[in-house]
C-alpha cells in the first residue's frame, strides 16, 4: 500500500511538472475558480483555504487563476445553492470542501454537465464525475489503532474520543480503529466520546470520563483530535512526562511539540505547550489538499488528465521522526522537519500537517498568512 | 407566548378606519415581497449571464425545502408554539427515504406519502404532550429534537443510501413547461391548501388560539384539539420538506436538516410572522425563505470575503426585518415621536426633571412598614416556598437519579469527591450561562448570541494576557465589559428598533462570528494566563478555585433574582409587560440590562473555558446555546417568562451535567445517548406538569 501510494505520488508528481511545462500561456483571460468552504470556524478550514489562496497567488498560477472564495457553513442545502449559483456566474472549476458526501451529487452532476471541473479536498463527494482529493480515512484510522495496540503491548484499556457524530470521515475513522481493536482481544475500549475534532470539546469530554475512571485506570488514548490536550490533562494531573499514556489522533502542533525529546531548545513554549516526550502518532486531514486541487483544476483545464481520486500519503509523525522546523520553509520541510516552533505557531492547536511534495510552491507562510513561498 | 415584549402598544391600539387595518395586518407580507422583488431585481441586473427558466427553475427548487418547512413552523408559531424538531424530522425522512434497498419504492407518490406520514406520526405526539398534556412547546420539541436525532443516527450513522431517481425526475419535471416547475407548483400547493385552510373553522380557531388562549376557550374554541392539529399539520409539511430534499439530493445524510432549524425561524421573521402568535401568515414564510436562499447569490455576486460572510448575512437579514419594521405605529416609531416629544419638552424646558418638584412621597409610619421577621419554623418555610420548590424539585430528583445510575453503571460516583469536583467544574459553564439565558427567559426573550459571544471573549482574554498573570487585571474587566457592551447592542436592538430578540440575536451572533474571525485572522493566537489556568484545573485539598466562585456566584444569582429591585421587575415583565409599565417599571431599560447580564455572563463563560482549555478556539461556544436553554426550562422555567427560580435552573445543570458525564464514561452509541438525552429532558418536564 505504501510502495503503491509513493508510486501513485510520484506519478502525480510527474504529471503536474509536465502539465506546468506544456500549458500554453493564457492569452484569452485566467480561469474562472471558485472556492465553496465549509464552516470557517475552526483553525483546520482556515490553513486549508489559506494555502490554497496561497497557491492561487504563487508565481505559477497568479496569471492563470482568478479565485473567489465563498462560505457555506454547516449547511448543505446552503452549498448546493452555492454550486448552482457559481456555476451559474460562469464557473471553470469549483473547488469544494464538501459538507456532505451524499446531499451536493445532483447539484454537482449539473455542473459537470454545464463542463465545470468539480473538485473536493479532505472530505468526500460520491458523484462519480466529481474529483477527490483526500487522505484515506479508515486507513487512518487503521493505523493510528494499530500503533496504540503495539504500543500497548496487545493489552490495555483504551478511551475513544472520535468526531462529528452523523459524518462520513468520523464513521470512517471510527470503522478503521475498532476494527483494529476488536482484533486484538486484550485491547478493551472502556469509554467513548464525542469530540466533535475540537480541542475545547475534548477537553471536557475527557475531564467527563476521568470523574469516574481515574488515569490509572486508563492505559492509552485514541483521539481523533485533541491528543495535545489529553496529554496536558495528564500533566496537570501531576503525572510525569514519561509516564504519560501513548496517544494516537491528529496532527496538531502543541501536540507534535510535546513529542519532543524533554530538554529541546524550543522558542516561545509555555504551560504544557513544552516537549515532553510524549509517546505520540501524529498524522491528519492533510491541510495541503486544498491547494493541491486547486493545482488539478488547472491542469485539468489545460487539458490535462486528472485521476478521479487522489489518495494523498498520511505523513505520519511518531517518536521516531519528529523534528523541528527552524523556519518553516517548503525546503526545510521537504528535508523532514515536521513540527513548528511555539514562538512562530503561538496556538497549540494549530495544524502541522502542512508539507506535501507535490505542492512546493506553498510553505508554512502559506498556511499562516496566505502567502506563497 | 410573547416572544416579541414589545409589541403590547400596537396589539392595544384599535385601528380607525377598516380600510388602514387591512394595510397594517399585511405590511409584513408586504415588505417581504418588495424586499424579495428588490433582491431578484439586483440579481437579474448584475448577473455574469441572463438567467434563463433554467436558472430560475433551479432557484425555486433549491428554496422549496426551506420554504415548505418555514411555512410548517409558522402555522406552529401562529398557534402560539415553538418547534425545535422541525430541521430533525427533515434528517429522520431523509434517511428513512434513503435507507430503502435499491428499486424497492419507485412512486414518487409513495415516497411523498412515506414522509408526509412520519412527519405527522412526530407532530403527534409533539402535539399530544403540548396539547393535552399542557407542557411548554420548546422543551417537548428540544426533546423530541434530540430523540429524533438520535433515531434518525440508529437508521443511518453515515451518509450513504439512494433514493429513487423517480422523485428526482418527478421534482425537476415541469407542471407547465417553461413556465412552472414542479417544485415551485409544490408550493403553491401548500399555499392554496392554506388560504382553504384559513377560512375553515380550524383556521379562525388558529389565530384566535395563538392570539388569545383564554379568550378564545372562552369563547368555545377547543384549543387543546387546535394546537394538536396544528402540530400534526406542521409535521406533515416537514415531512414534505424532507421529501423535497431527498429529491434534490438522491441519498441520506442524517445531518442534512439540522443547521435548517434557525433559517427556518429567520424566514418566518423576514415573512412577517409575530413569533407568539396569533399574526402573520405562510405566504409570507413561504417569500421569507427565498429571500434567505438568495443571499447566497447575493453574497456571490458581491464577491464578499469570507470572513466578512456572514456578517454581511446577518446585515441583510436585520435590514430585510427593519424594513418591515418602520411604519406608523412601529416600535421604532413611538420611541422616535417620544424622542421628539421629550427633546422639545426639555427645550420648553417642561420636563419634570427641569421643574422644581417638592417631593410628594408617601411616608409610612415607621413601626408598619417593617414585619418582624419572627423565627419560622420549616414547615412553614416550605409552606412559603411551595411553588419554588414544586418548580426546583423535579431537576434535583432526576439529578439524584442519575447519580445512582451513575455508580451503578460506572461505580466510583456517589462517594467519590473527585466526581463531585469535576462535575461542578464543568457545570459551572452552564450554571453561569443559566443566570444570563434564565433572565432573558424570564423576560421572554431568548438569547441566540451566546455561542460566539464565548468564543470572542476567551479569543480576546487569552490574547491579551498572552499567558501573563498581570494582564489579567485589565484583560478580564475589558473582556466582561465587551460582554455587556454586546448585551447592550441587543437589548437596544430589541426595545429601540423594536427588532423580535431572536432575530436581534441571531444576527449578532453571526456578526460576533464575524468579528472573531477578523480579530483572529481564522487562528486565535496567545494562552490564558497561569493564574486562570490554576483556578480551573488545580485542586487545592480536593476542591478547584472555581467550585467555590461556582457557590459564591449561585448566592449572587439568587439573591440577585430575589432580593433585587432588578430582580423582581425581571418578574413583573415576564409576567406581563402592560402591567409592569403601568406599575412604573422602567421595562426598556431593565430588557436591555438583562441582555447586557446574559453578555457578561456568556462572557464570563469565554474567559473560564478558555483557562480550562489552556487557550481559546474559534468554535469553542458552539456547545453551549442548546444546552443553556435545555437546563433553564428543564429547571422549571417558563419559556413565556415570569415563573422559575435560579436554584430550579442550577438543578437542571446539574442534571444534564451529570447525564453527559454518565454517557461519555459509556461506550454507548451516539444515537442511543442521543435518545436517552431526550427522554431525561421529556421526563423531567412532565414531572414538572402544572395540575389545573
Amino acid at each position: 500500500m505504501k510502495q503503491f501510494l509513493k508510486n501513485a505520488s510520484h506519478a502525480l508528481g510527474l504529471a503536474l511538472a509536465f502539465g506546468a511545462v506544456a500549458a500554453p500561456a493564457m492569452a484569452e483571460g485566467k480561469h474562472k475558480i471558485f472556492l465553496s468552504m465549509s464552516y470557517i470556524g475552526n483553525d483546520w478550514q482556515a490553513e486549508a483555504a489559506n494555502m490554497l489562496k496561497a497557491m492561487a497567488a504563487s508565481p505559477a498560477y497568479a496569471d492563470k487563476v482568478d479565485l473567489q472564495v465563498q462560505v457555506a457553513g454547516p449547511n448543505a442545502q446552503k452549498q448546493i445553492q452555492q454550486i448552482n449559483s457559481m456555476v451559474q456566474a460562469g464557473a471553470d472549476a469549483i473547488i469544494v470542501y464538501p459538507i456532505s458526501p451524499t446531499a451536493l451529487n445532483a447539484a454537482v452532476k449539473n455542473a459537470c454537465a454545464k463542463g465545470v471541473t468539480v473538485i473536493a479536498y479532505d472530505s468526500i463527494i460520491e458523484e462519480p464525475c466529481a474529483y477527490n482529493v483526500h487522505i484515506d480515512q479508515k486507513v487512518w484510522g487503521e493505523k493510528s489503532a494499530q500503533w496504540l495496540v503495539d504500543q500497548l503491548g496487545g493489552k490495555g484499556r483504551v478511551v475513544m474520543i472520535t468526531g462529528v457524530p452523523g459524518t462520513t470521515v468520523d464513521s470512517l475513522r471510527n470503522e478503521g480503529a475498532k476494527a483494529v481493536f476488536a482484533a486484538n482481544p486484550g485491547i478493551e475500549v472502556v469509554a467513548e466520546a464525542n469530540g466533535m475534532w475540537s480541542q475545547a470539546v475534548a477537553r471536557t469530554e475527557l475531564s467527563k470520563i476521568v470523574a469516574t475512571r481515574p488515569w490509572d485506570e486508563i492505559d492509552g488514548v485514541w483521539m481523533q483530535a485533541g491528543c495535545y490536550t489529553a496529554n496536558s490533562m495528564q500533566s496537570e494531573a501531576g503525572i510525569p512526562d514519561d509516564k504519560i499514556r501513548p496517544c494516537a489522533g491528529e496532527a496538531s502542533n502543541g501536540g507534535r511539540i510535546q513529542m519532543l525529546p524533554v530538554g529541546t531548545e524550543v522558542d516561545g513554549a509555555n504551560g504544557t505547550y513544552r516537549p515532553m516526550g510524549a509517546k505520540r502518532w501524529s498524522s491528519g486531514s492533510q491541510n495541503f489538499t486544498g491547494a493541491l486541487a486547486l493545482k488539478l483544476a488547472v491542469q485539468k483545464l489545460e487539458g490535462g488528465e486528472i485521476p478521479a481520486l487522489t489518495d494523498v500519503p498520511q505523513n505520519i509523525v511518531t517518536n521516531d521522526n519528529i523534528k523541528l522546523c527552524l523556519e518553516g520553509t517548503w525546503k526545510e520541510m521537504s528535508e523532514g522537519c515536521n513540527v513548528f516552533q511555539p514562538s512562530i505557531i503561538p496556538n497549540p492547536g494549530w495544524f502541522a500537517s502542512i508539507y506535501s511534495e507535490l505542492t512546493p510552491e506553498v510553505g508554512l507562510q502559506a498556511a499562516l498568512i496566505g502567502q506563497p513561498e | 407566548m410573547t416572544m416579541d415584549i414589545t409589541q403590547p402598544a400596537e396589539k392595544i391600539m384599535p385601528s380607525i378606519s377598516t380600510n388602514k387595518l387591512r394595510i397594517g395586518r399585511h405590511r409584513g407580507l408586504i415588505t417581504a415581497i418588495v424586499t424579495l422583488a428588490l433582491l431578484v431585481a439586483f440579481i437579474l441586473k448584475v448577473s455574469a449571464t441572463p438567467l434563463g427558466y433554467y436558472d430560475i427553475s433551479q432557484l425555486v427548487s433549491g428554496g422549496t425545502t426551506l420554504a415548505i418547512a418555514a411555512m410548517g413552523q409558522t402555522l406552529v408559531i401562529l398557534s402560539g408554539g415553538f418547534d425545535l424538531s422541525a430541521a430533525a424530522v427533515i434528517s429522520l425522512v431523509n434517511v428513512s427515504l434513503a435507507s430503502f434497498p435499491m428499486g424497492s419504492i419507485t412512486s414518487p407518490a409513495l415516497l411523498f406519502a412515506i414522509g408526509i406520514g412520519i412527519g405527522v406520526a412526530v407532530g403527534a405526539v409533539n402535539g399530544f404532550f403540548i396539547a393535552f398534556l399542557r407542557l411548554q412547546p420548546i422543551v417537548v420539541t428540544l426533546a423530541t429534537m434530540f430523540i429524533l436525532q438520535g433515531i434518525t443516527l440508529l437508521v443511518m450513522d453515515n451518509p450513504g443510501g439512494y433514493i429513487d431517481g423517480s422523485l428526482y425526475e418527478f421534482m425537476a419535471s415541469d407542471l407547465i413547461p417553461n413556465t412552472l416547475p414542479m417544485s415551485g407548483a409544490l408550493i403553491l400547493l401548500c399555499l392554496v391548501l392554506w388560504y382553504w385552510l384559513k377560512r375553515t373553522p380550524y383556521g379562525i380557531a388558529l389565530y384566535a388560539a395563538g392570539g388569545d388562549p383564554e379568550s378564545a376557550r372562552s369563547a368555545g374554541v377547543s384549543v387543546a384539539w387546535v394546537r394538536f392539529l396544528t402540530y400534526v399539520l406542521a409535521g406533515g409539511m416537514y415531512g414534505v420538506a424532507g421529501v423535497t430534499i431527498s429529491a434534490q439530493t438522491g441519498a441520506g445524510d442524517p445531518l442534512v436538516g439540522n443547521p435548517m432549524l434557525l433559517q427556518m425561524f429567520a424566514a418566518v421573521v423576514v415573512g412577517g410572522t409575530l413569533l407568539g402568535g396569533g399574526r402573520g401568515g405562510l405566504t409570507g414564510s413561504a417569500i421569507g425563505a427565498f429571500v434567505l436562499i438568495l443571499m447566497v447569490n447575493i453574497l456571490l455576486i458581491l464577491n464578499v470575503s469570507a470572513y466578512y460572510s456572514t456578517i454581511a448575512e446577518s446585515s441583510i437579514l436585520l435590514i430585510a426585518v427593519l424594513i418591515g419594521a418602520i411604519h406608523g405605529k412601529s416600535v421604532l416609531a413611538n420611541n422616535l415621536s417620544r424622542f421628539t416629544t421629550r427633546l422639545g419638552a426639555w427645550r420648553e424646558g417642561v420636563l419634570p426633571s427641569q421643574r422644581n418638584f417638592t417631593s410628594q412621597r408617601l411616608s409610612l409610619p415607621g413601626e408598619v412598614s417593617r414585619v418582624p421577621a419572627a423565627a419560622i419554623g420549616w414547615r412553614e418555610w416550605i409552606q412559603r416556598n411551595r411553588a419554588s420548590i414544586r418548580l426546583a424539585l423535579p431537576a434535583f430528583v432526576c439529578f439524584l437519579i442519575v447519580l445512582v445510575a451513575t455508580e451503578a453503571i460506572l461505580g466510583n460516583a456517589v462517594l467519590n469527591g473527585r466526581y463531585y469536583n469535576t462535575l461542578l467544574v464543568l457545570s459551572c459553564f452552564l450554571a453561569i450561562l443559566a443566570l444570563g439565558q434564565g433572565s432573558v427567559i424570564l423576560t421572554g426573550g431568548l438569547d441566540l448570541s451566546i455561542p460566539w459571544t464565548i468564543a470572542l471573549a476567551g479569543i480576546v482574554v487569552s490574547k491579551m494576557a498572552a499567558g501573563s498573570n498581570a494582564e489579567l487585571i485589565y484583560a478580564i474587566p475589558f473582556v466582561l465589559l465587551m460582554g455587556a457592551f454586546i448585551g447592550l447592542l441587543n437589548g437596544s436592538g430589541i426595545v429601540i428598533l423594536g427588532l423580535s430578540p431572536i432575530v436581534m440575536t441571531l444576527a449578532m451572533n453571526g456578526m460576533l462570528q464575524g468579528v472573531s474571525l477578523l480579530y483572529s485572522g481564522g487562528t486565535p493566537d496567545g494562552f490564558a494566563a497561569p493564574l486562570l489556568r490554576t483556578f480551573m484545573t488545580q485542586r487545592f485539598l480536593g476542591v478547584t478555585p472555581v467550585v467555590i466562585f461556582l457557590i459564591l456566584f449561585v448566592i449572587f444569582a439568587v439573591l440577585l433574582l430575589t432580593r433585587t429591585p432588578f430582580g423582581r421587575r425581571i418578574y413583573a415583565i415576564g409576567n406581563s409587560v402592560r402591567a409592569a409599565e403601568l406599575s412604573g417599571i422602567g421595562v426598556k431599560r431593565t430588557v436591555v440590562m438583562v441582555y447586557m447580564l446574559s453578555g457578561v455572563c456568556a462572557a464570563l463563560v469565554g474567559i473560564l473555558l478558555s483557562g480550562l482549555s489552556g487557550q481559546a478556539s474559534l468554535g469553542m461556544g458552539d456547545e453551549y446555546l442548546l444546552p443553556s436553554i435545555a437546563a433553564v426550562v428543564v429547571g422549571g422555567t417558563l419559556i413565556t417568562g415570569g415563573r422559575g427560580n435560579y436554584i430550579g435552573m442550577l438543578g437542571g445543570v446539574l442534571l444534564l451535567t451529570a447525564l453527559q458525564t454518565l454517557l461519555a464514561g459509556t461506550t454507548f452509541p451516539m444515537s442511543t445517548r442521543q435518545i436517552v438525552f431526550g427522554l431525561v429532558i421529556l421526563g423531567a418536564v412532565i414531572a414538572l406538569r402544572e395540575r389545573r
